[in-house]
């Protein structure tokens, strides 16, 4: 824990730097020939799908060490990139909806990408509930780490049973939209790549400003446990 | 002390050695060590939250034992949970019946889930032992609290375990039923088994040939008859 | 042996329902208002309902097995009857299997009385599609009680349980949704296709079976 409250401050300031110097770059290069003034938010959503499916990957490693060396630091980490990553799920929904109106002439699509982050926010909201909703602490943390493990495996057979069920049933017309994807090329590329740095860094600063809070309270909660045994 | 019978097979039943257990991050127990051998009945004393009921449950594999060791009839319990648990028989304060079930079917269910081969007859012929023979078809949700504390012991007569663990078993019999009890956990210790039970009833453990043991604060004493009955 | 204490178990939790009488029939009665429900929002005349008889019967399944799933370890919640089961000398997954088994078979049975049930209400003629229907029902629902049966121990003792049982069975199925869904409705059609969502409902079927068992077993663990 003690290496989190030193990187705490430096992560939060090169945030800073590499999210001004992206947004500098996405305002100041030319605006796609096909997409528009639209394709910038593209910025936002694609490192911030990226970033919500790194924390899911986080959630399952630290709840795979969790489990296996009892570690209460991985389950801290779990619990921080459940509320981080969901932060980032949520994000990449609004943005992918904001985007999709004006290219695909709906908010919504049902194709596999978007269907699979919608599946995936709700699994973070349900991993959130379940650690929550057992009063024993212990039991808790180790339910939500074998829901995530679970969540992990059945992930993967949500896309791919999406992907089968546009191509194999849905008519044409409807999944000639999603094919017509997110291309970026040439200048655009480097804002992205600075973006998705920034991202990362964010999501470091955000995981760690997460688990320190998480600590904490657990702390609060040990001594508000061994106060009340000490009066009894 | 009270001298218990000598035993032919001088190999201990039970040996625990330096056995930890930690529940989150509170110590429960530290430092346990345990021995006991054919034929000998330990007795536990305890405060309420000195660790007693922890104690119990790591003997009887409810809680996996982390930190220590802990044989039972020469096998590790930490490599071979199953071979273990089907060497000892646990009866604490829930008597573990289905209320829609008859002290039959309840005693068959326990039997097939320890694979002891049985016959309907042999199942009689115990509930009739325990003086359920007039209720033998009628569901156990009718039962009262001493008729399912019997039901729960005839269990002792069908798993023949090495290892018997009781937990305040007095508790819900009347003098009658007390006396039966002790009558049936002379015989099991005279035939070589051993018992591990928490009390704070010295009265009625006087008894049985026994040592008795002080938990406090998650450690084990030996203490003396003397002590023993301001112990509780 | 190890077979003997799956079957003990799931024979003890069906004979106990039936005893009781509890949820089966409420399972029952709760897929008869969900189709009440469904009669009512949707109003479909003969060719609609034909179109939506796989969603609409796989939907039904999907919500009257959260009514059986919320009770699943109910009976183990009396006297300590969990502990018992966990200090059996069998392995954890032997327990499991007995639980999932006998929810199973309270299941299928339920599913059993509703196509019949969907297929008058809703007046569909495809009475001669009713064995390949059930098949699939069937084929969907080991995976689906598989599932279920681990999240139902994952939520022992939770607060709204029932709620937070839902909340995490319902977006986890969706592969076996679509695939269910799929196969049925590639079975009414004459050149319906099949094959590909019978091989999804296996995986997904595999998956859980093998997965449920071993995480049952550290879920227990303390």
């Amino acid at each position: 824990m003690n290496i989190l409250k030193k990187i705490q401050l430096p992560t939060g300031i090169l945030t800073w730097i590499t999210l001004i110097a992206g947004v500098w770059l996405v305002f100041n290069v030319p605006d796609d020939f096909q997409q528009g003034g639209a394709v910038k938010i593209l910025y936002i959503h694609v490192p911030s799908a990226k970033m919500a499916l790194l924390s899911y990957l986080v959630v399952t490693v630290a709840s795979i060490l969790h489990l296996w060396k009892r570690s209460e630091t991985a389950d801290i980490l779990a619990e921080a990139a459940t509320s981080v990553g969901a932060a980032f799920t949520a994000m990449t929904l609004a943005s992918g909806s904001i985007w999709g109106k004006p290219m695909w002439g709906t908010w919504w699509a049902w194709d596999a990408r978007l269907t699979s982050m919608l599946v995936l926010l709700i699994l973070f909201k349900g991993l959130m509930v379940l650690r929550h909703s057992l009063d024993d602490p212990v039991k808790g943390a180790r339910a939500t780490a074998i829901l995530a493990i679970i969540g992990a495996v059945d992930l993967p057979i949500i896309h791919y049973s999406v992907v089968w069920w546009r191509t194999l049933h849905q008519p044409p017309s409807l999944s000639a939209g999603s094919n017509a994807g997110i291309h970026i090329a040439g200048p655009l590329l480097t804002p992205l790549l600075i973006l998705t740095v920034a991202f990362m860094l964010l999501t470091l600063y955000m995981t760690t400003v997460k688990a320190r809070q998480i600590e904490a309270r657990r702390r609060l909660d040990a001594l508000e446990t061994a106060r009340m045994h000490a009066d009894e | 002390m009270t001298p218990h019978p000598p035993s032919s097979d001088p190999s201990p039943v039970v040996v625990l050695e330096n056995a930890q257990h930690r529940y989150g991050r509170h110590q429960v127990l530290q430092g346990i060590d345990l021995t006991v051998s054919p034929g000998e009945c330990a007795v536990l004393y305890g405060a309420n939250g000195s660790g007693k009921s922890t104690l119990l449950a790591l003997l009887s594999t409810r809680y996996t034992l982390r930190e220590g060791r802990y044989l039972l009839d020469g096998i590790d319990v930490r490599q071979e949970p199953h071979e273990a648990r089907a060497r000892l028989l646990f009866i604490g304060h829930h008597t573990h019946l289905y209320g829609h079930l008859t002290p039959l079917e309840n005693l068959q269910f326990f039997t097939s889930l320890r694979t002891i081969p049985t016959t309907d007859q042999q199942l009689r012929h115990v509930i009739n032992t325990v003086g359920l023979n007039k209720a033998v078809d009628k569901p156990v949700q009718w039962f009262s609290a001493g008729m399912r504390k019997r039901l729960a012991l005839a269990r002792l007569l069908l798993a023949h375990p090495k290892l018997l663990l009781l937990d305040e078993p007095y508790s819900a019999l009347d003098t009658q039923g007390v006396g039966w009890l002790n009558a049936m956990l002379t015989t099991f210790l005279h035939n070589g088994g051993s018992l591990i039970m928490a009390s704070h009833d010295p009265e009625r453990v006087a008894a049985l040939p026994h040592r008795p043991w002080q938990l406090a604060r998650g450690r084990l004493h030996p203490i003396s008859n003397a002590q023993e009955s301001e112990a509780c | 042996m190890l077979i003997q204490a799956i079957y003990r178990i799931a024979w003890k939790d069906v004979v106990g329902d039936l005893r009781r009488r509890a949820t089966l029939s409420s399972m029952l009665f709760f897929a008869i208002s969900v189709l009440v429900v469904f009669q009512a929002a949707f109003e479909p005349d003969r060719q609609e309902a034909l179109r939506l008889l796989p969603g609409l019967l796989w939907a039904t399944t999907l919500f009257t097995t959260l009514v059986g799933l919320g009770r699943v370890f109910q009976a183990e919640e009396e006297d300590g009857a969990f502990e018992g089961l966990l200090l059996a000398s069998v392995p954890r997954g032997v327990i499991f299997f007995g639980k999932w088994l006998g929810n199973l078979l309270l299941t299928l049975l339920v599913e059993l009385l509703i196509l019949p049930l969907i297929l008058v209400l809703f007046n569909v003629d495809a009475w001669k599609h009713v064995p390949a229907i059930l098949a699939i029902l069937a084929l969907g629902t080991l995976g689906l009680t598989g599932l279920g049966t681990l999240l139902a121990a994952m939520t022992r003792g939770a607060r709204s349980r029932e709620t937070l049982l839902a909340l995490l069975l319902l977006p986890l199925t969706a592969p076996m949704l679509i695939a269910g869904v799929q196969a049925i409705a590639g079975i009414l059609q004459a050149d319906g296709i099949v094959a590909p969502w019978i091989k999804l409902l296996t995986i997904f079927d595999l998956v859980y079976l093998a997965l449920a068992p071993w995480a049952f077993g550290w879920l227990v663990e303390e």
